[in-house]
């Protein structure tokens, strides 16, 4: 090993701060800012099925650019921090058992909850994003925003799994800021540290909230009303753009309320 | 001190009276359970360890270093066979010299400074390991030259290496000299590098019939791009701060921004919690942060 060029050498080597840096930077811009949006958006939910509604049509009246703006501004910068994470994580060695500091239990922690965020946040963009009940739930349907989610969230094991999601992907970006700041050098003194630290958990907690309050509100969520309201949106903004039906949107509404009446045929037939 | 000692005794079960006045005290001495002391031993460079356990009478006010020049004259082990002395590094006695670092139950500290009686508060028995980051030099000595070397690479110190006459230096305020002295007071122990979570291990194991030239030169190469550790990164921001000593800050940030910088940094602050000293390491940590992305912007576009 040692006769190989060192290290330090390699391009890698040379543009390593750089590199970290980026890295630094990437999950506070664009990812976390990102995961701040996202949550947000889906604790709308607790505002009802339409006001989630509108807030997904919005983000979709970007139309044919919705697919390069999430590669560009979400999938590759994720990628990055998550390639440069994993090179950072195989070459430290926690100590936490011998030196059991709440800051080295955060360092740890920051590990741990990266890579749990990166293999649930892999699933949930498979599963809900691209392909579907294939890898449990169902899929998002952006014209169905509340109901589909709804559906797809169902199983007391998806919910369970996606809590530790976000939970995992929440403490990450909540401690990342406060070590974020040290590492560019805003905050300085112990002092400062532990301000910053107060401000990081505040973020952390209301972020949480959100995210297990859209994951409570999709659950509460009373599907049939969902659909019709979404029904309603859909047939609204059609009207408004004066476009007729779209082929793939109708048969999957019908699909729902086939399904839901005969829920309700089973509820009155239990009820004879 | 006698009260210190009194607390003990009463504080273990051995349950005799208070009545006894001096003799008493004397006899509560003698009747504690001999110090038992485990070893992570080791013969050679680059040779297999193993765990050697002594035993000594009890005694109060034992440090770590006086258990081992203790277990040095039996040089018999717990199983009555005669052995080889442990070997370990220190000098001062007084945490100031940093050379006798030692995994002490497990947590890296200072022989010198870790008292007996304290420790035993810990468990029945001492653990003594060599450091873990460094290459074992034999028993609990080690090989400390890569943070020596770390030094090297952030040029931790003033460039007045002439005969020829600069002249009085420029004057430093008091306040500056509040911030500097914590960080002057550093000793290289290296407590900062083995507790740390990103500072690994780096071991060059001479091949047969290797040259000391060839040895040393594979020793240093394999450095490069490594981790310099908080210490290095603390002296770095010392010297930055020196009226004097500024003058190559910029080489000093060059080191810093290179493979192995102050980007390693992972910021589990075990540096600040383990130093014998208490240095403010993460302070200089974080200035040196924000020293680097001021120099980093500034090359940019100065260039």
């Amino acid at each position: 090993m040692s006769d190989a060029s060192p290290p330090s050498r390699s391009f890698l080597g040379r543009h390593q701060f750089l590199i970290y840096r980026l890295f630094s930077l990437s999950g506070l811009v664009p990812v976390g800012a990102f995961l701040v949006v996202h949550l947000l958006t889906n604790a709308s939910v607790l505002g009802g099925p339409g006001a989630f509604q509108s807030r997904v049509n919005l983000i979709h009246s970007l139309g044919p650019l919705l697919v390069p703006v999430e590669w560009a501004f979400i999938f590759l910068p994720m990628l990055f921090h998550a390639t440069v994470g994993f090179v950072i994580i195989a070459n430290g060695l926690p100590n936490v058992g011998s030196y059991p500091y709440a800051g080295n239990v955060r360092y740890t922690l920051q590990r741990a909850t990266g890579m749990i965020a990166f293999a649930f946040i892999l699933w949930h963009v498979i599963h809900l994003h691209w392909l579907g009940t294939p890898l449990g739930g169902g899929r998002f349907d952006p014209h169905h925003a509340s109901s589909s989610t709804a559906r797809a969230l169902a199983s007391p094991l998806v919910t369970a799994l996606y809590a530790v999601g976000i939970l995992s992907a929440v403490f990450h970006f909540a401690n990342g800021l406060w070590s974020l700041g040290i590492t560019w050098g805003l905050w300085t003194s112990p002092a400062a540290m532990r301000r910053a630290s107060a401000v990081s958990i505040v973020v952390g907690v209301l972020l949480a909230a959100a995210g297990l309050g859209a994951l409570g509100g999709m659950r509460a969520l009373d599907v049939d009303a969902a659909v019709t309201i979404e029904k309603r949106m859909e047939e609204f903004k059609r009207l408004q753009e004066g476009t007729p039906p779209t082929p793939a949107a109708e048969p999957r509404g019908r699909a729902v309320s086939r399904r839901s009446e005969a829920a309700d045929e089973a509820v009155r037939d239990g009820g004879r | 001190m006698i009260k210190a000692v009194d607390g003990t005794v009463t504080g273990n079960d051995h349950g005799h009276s208070a009545g006894g006045g001096g003799n008493g005290h004397a006899a509560s001495v003698a009747e504690r359970k001999p110090i038992r002391v485990r070893v992570l031993r080791q013969d050679v460079a680059g040779g297999e360890s193993y765990w050697e356990r002594f035993e000594i009478p009890y005694e109060p006010n034992l440090n770590v270093i006086s258990v081992l020049q203790k277990i040095a004259a039996r040089a018999t082990s717990l199983d009555g066979r005669a052995v080889a002395p442990v070997a370990w590094d220190c000098c001062c006695l007084e945490e100031v010299c940093g050379s006798c670092t030692m995994l002490v139950n497990g947590r890296t500290r200072m022989a010198c400074s870790s008292l007996v009686d304290k420790l035993l508060e810990e468990g029945d028995e001492i653990e003594l390991r060599p450091m873990s980051k460094f290459p074992v030099v034999r028993d609990l000595v080690v090989d400390r030259r890569r943070l020596f070397h770390s030094l090297e690479r952030v040029k931790a110190w003033v460039p007045v290496d002439d005969s020829y006459d600069h002249g009085p230096g420029p004057r430093i305020s008091p306040e500056e000299q509040q911030d500097a002295y914590p960080l002057a007071t550093c000793i290289s122990c290296g407590c900062c590098l083995e507790a740390c979570p990103q500072f690994t291990k780096v071991e060059t194991v001479q091949r047969a019939g290797e040259t000391a030239e060839s040895l040393e030169k594979r020793r240093k190469d394999s450095f490069e791009g490594q981790f310099v550790g908080a210490h290095a990164i603390s002296q770095a921001m010392l010297f930055n701060s020196h009226p004097t000593g500024r003058m190559i800050a910029d080489e000093r940030l060059e080191a810093l921004t290179s493979a192995g910088g102050i980007q390693m940094c992972g910021n589990a602050q075990n540096c600040v919690a383990v130093c014998p000293k208490h240095i403010p390491l993460t302070r200089s940590i974080a200035r040196a942060g924000r020293a680097a992305t001021v120099w980093a912007i500034k090359r940019l576009f100065d260039r």
